[in-house]
């Protein structure tokens, strides 16, 4: 399989060869054709076993793992160097340590439980999900509970052993509260490893103020970021390759009524729809950013693409003196958009195991789950009683944000963004530095 | 002997900092630009220059001699740092020649008001940008009151009244000469100091006019410091990429600090990454190295 990456395998050694063997001075490609080729990435991953080295002629994820699929549910494997803690352990002395992203979790909720439990917490924040990664493979920090990864990045922490199993007899709360549909994730079966956290949506969140078009009911309401010269300069999509990139894929499939593949790993597809989300860069100079809870509330930007839990922290905190919630409006796709949860981790280093699962039973708490929800972060828990319908009754939310309001019924028709192999990753690392070029 | 064995010791702790903090640290990226990625996606460096592997840097290399998004940004990171250098002179040369030659008595607290914006922190002060220049900002009601909105809008700089952080490169432009004249001035007020009246006089004298005797002996003279003080800003502006995010976000802004960011922050392409920051880094050695050929024959034409 030519992979258009391969002459990266190229050895300074392999160059010397190439160029003993050949004339001297013949031009780069010349080079390229007599040298050896030592390897695309190398399987050495940190902690990876011998398997990793064990290809299969297929997408394969980190460290030589299966890629989990809807299609491909995964069962990660529990090991003898590894294991869950028993039942009925008592809570640590703590510190409890959490590592999140910033912003990411009602502070009221960490003293809360800290009173409960006599235990001090410590939260560290991360701002990125590399960067959380690359940290917890370093070892430096032993942390307890990792929140906020997601499907995105699962193959990379099972494959780096950064995880410990969970015992689900401490986690009483995620049979009773949480969807049925996210008990047995097919990126984990029987949630070995993680626990829902937030679910959200990629959709359209705008002005209704200031743009009269009835964006919800266009054929393709993604057609009007293409349609949106007259907003110049106040229109924007997520700073996220993989979110902005599937935006046009989803757009494409609304037009023809295909299914898309927004984990594809087809070089023409990805670098495509890098080219169709360059157009805007001519049509609205279209901006970049993951600040649209503050944007859009500020009018700064008036047509973002947004994550729903974003207009709902707009809702509930942004919103200036005198500018209703209602101004706000939300679409999402019922179908073949994007619908993903983060989770609850346990670090596999942990020192206070047991108190870590106290934590994640206590956040899936009917009435904290809501609470966090409600007073902070704004993004849905998957909790069997969160309902929008409720939420729009006691004047929470505008009627015009419903759908940011993440529905179970969601999940099977849409698509998580999911771990992709090296090489695939490569081509939407290719396409959204194209695209940010302008 | 015991003197000699003391200056040795004292230069210590610097050459510890510049080989710690600078050489390796290079090398470290110098290895990864010629290194390899493992399946995780995360770089591998090869320490051994017998085992570096050029793939990665030919490619980049590859990627701007076509004409592809890595040469579409150097160009622009070019014109912007240059209409900035462009500018700060423009703006700084004045002011350091006031403070330095006609503050008089003030000279003090002319300097201390130079050295004032050091206090705040760059990222602040581009914050207040961020308010200054929404659209009923203060920054944004001056510009109109004294018709800057006008001209720009008219040349086309900006694309609608009050429109100045709608991803407009002229403001990231600005904000760059903003953020980093203070420390142009500094440089160029020493130089300027430091140039014997005498000298000046003497130009006068011999019949110069003023604007001869500037010409002729000041701007000559001042030149070490015009140079040391552009170096001084330009080498950080062509690193910069928090100043077109926070004041533009706009792909039309895109410098090679936001490529290089990207692609060592997240995702597949670090290795990429190390190989465009020592690219960069190439380019600005030849700069630097132009820079101390010319003060050095600045120095030698002083000297003779």
């Amino acid at each position: 399989m030519a992979h258009p990456k391969d002459h990266k395998g190229i050895s300074r050694r392999g160059l010397l060869k190439g160029a003993a063997g050949g004339a001297l001075g013949v031009g780069a490609l010349g080079l390229l054709a007599g040298c050896e080729n030592t390897t695309t990435p190398i399987g050495d991953c940190a902690g990876g076993d011998g398997s990793s080295n064990l290809v299969v002629p297929k997408p394969v994820g980190p460290g030589g793992l299966p890629l989990p699929r809807p299609d491909n549910a995964v069962t990660w494997a529990i090991t003898s160097d590894n294991e869950p803690i028993p039942d009925g352990v008592p809570d640590e002395n703590g510190p409890l340590g959490i590592y999140n992203y910033a912003d990411y979790l009602d502070p009221s909720l960490i003293k809360k439980f800290e009173k409960l439990t006599g235990r001090q917490v410590k939260l560290a924040t991360y701002n990125s999900s590399d960067e959380a990664i690359a940290k917890l493979a370093s070892g430096a920090v032993a942390f307890d509970v990792i929140i906020g990864l997601s499907g995105s990045n699962i193959v990379n922490l099972i494959a780096q052993q950064l995880l410990q199993p969970l015992n689900h007899s401490y986690l009483g709360n995620l049979e009773k509260n949480v969807w049925p549909e996210l008990q047995d994730p097919f990126y984990d079966r029987a949630s070995r490893y993680t626990v829902p956290y937030v679910v959200w949506s990629d959709g359209i969140g705008w002005r209704n103020d200031k743009i009269a078009a009835d964006i919800a009911g266009m054929k393709v309401p993604w057609d009007i970021f293409w349609e949106s010269h007259a907003y110049t300069g106040k229109v924007a999509i997520l700073d996220d390759k993989r979110d902005a990139l599937s935006m046009p894929m989803q757009r494409d499939a609304m037009r023809t009524g295909r299914r898309p593949d927004l984990n594809t790993e087809d070089q023409k597809i990805v670098a495509q729809a890098g080219k169709d989300l360059g157009q805007l860069t001519d049509i609205c100079n279209v901006k970049v950013a993951i600040t649209d809870y503050q944007t859009l509330p500020e009018a700064k930007t008036w047509l973002h693409q947004s994550w729903s839990g974003d207009l709902l922290s707009a809702a509930f905190y942004y919103m200036p003196k005198g500018v209703p919630p209602s101004v706000l409006s939300y679409w999402a796709p019922d179908v073949n958009g994007v619908v993903q949860n983060d989770f609850f981790c346990i670090g596999k280093a942990a020192k206070n195991p047991a108190l870590a699962h106290r934590f994640v039973n206590f956040m899936l708490d009917e009435a904290v789950a809501y609470a966090n929800f409600v007073d902070f972060v704004g993004y849905t828990p998957p909790q069997t009683n969160i309902d929008a319908e409720l939420l729009i009754k006691k004047g929470l939310i505008p009627k015009s944000l419903t759908d940011a309001v993440v529905r179970p019924e969601q999940f099977p028709f849409n698509q998580e963004l999911l771990q992709l192999s090296v090489a695939g990753e490569q081509y939407w690392d290719e396409a959204w530095s194209k695209f940010k070029a302008g | 002997m015991g003197s000699r064995w003391t200056w040795r010791l004292l230069a210590l702790p610097g050459v510890i900092w510049l080989t710690v903090f600078f050489l390796l640290a290079f090398y470290a990226v110098i290895a990864v630009a010629f290194g390899n990625q493992n399946t995780l996606s995360e770089p591998v460096p090869f320490w051994n220059p017998l085992d570096w592997n050029v793939g990665y840097m030919f490619d980049t290399l590859q990627n701007i001699w076509q004409g592809d998004q890595f040469l579409t940004v150097f160009v622009r990171t070019f014109v912007f740092v240059t209409l900035a250098l462009v500018l700060a002179l423009g703006i700084g040369y004045p002011v350091a020649y006031f403070a330095a030659r006609h503050a008089g008595r003030w000279r003090g607290l002319v300097l201390l008001l130079l050295i004032l914006p050091f206090w705040i922190n760059y990222l602040m002060r581009m914050l207040a940008w961020i308010n200054l220049l929404s659209p009923d900002g203060m920054g944004t009601r001056f510009f109109s009151s004294i018709g800057i909105e006008r001209l720009f809008l008219s040349l086309n700089l900006l694309s609608e009244r009050g429109g100045w952080l709608e991803g407009q490169p002229f403001t990231v432009i600005m904000a760059l000469t903003y953020g980093y004249l203070p420390f142009l001035i500094l440089p160029l007020y020493a130089a300027l100091d430091r140039i014997d009246q005498r000298q000046i006089e003497a130009a006068r004298d011999l019949g110069a006019s003023p604007a001869g005797a500037f010409r002729r002996v000041t701007l000559p003279l001042s030149r070490p410091g015009i140079l040391a003080g552009l170096v001084l800003i330009a080498l950080p502006m062509f690193g910069d990429y928090y100043t077109p995010d926070l004041v533009s976000s706009s792909t039309k802004t895109t410098m090679i600090g936001n490529q290089i960011d990207q692609l060592t922050r997240q995702g597949s392409e670090k290795v990429v990454g190390a190989s465009l920051t020592l690219i960069l880094a190439v380019v600005l050695l030849g700069l630097m190295f132009y820079y101390l050929r010319a003060t050095r024959s600045a120095d030698d034409r002083a000297e003779a």
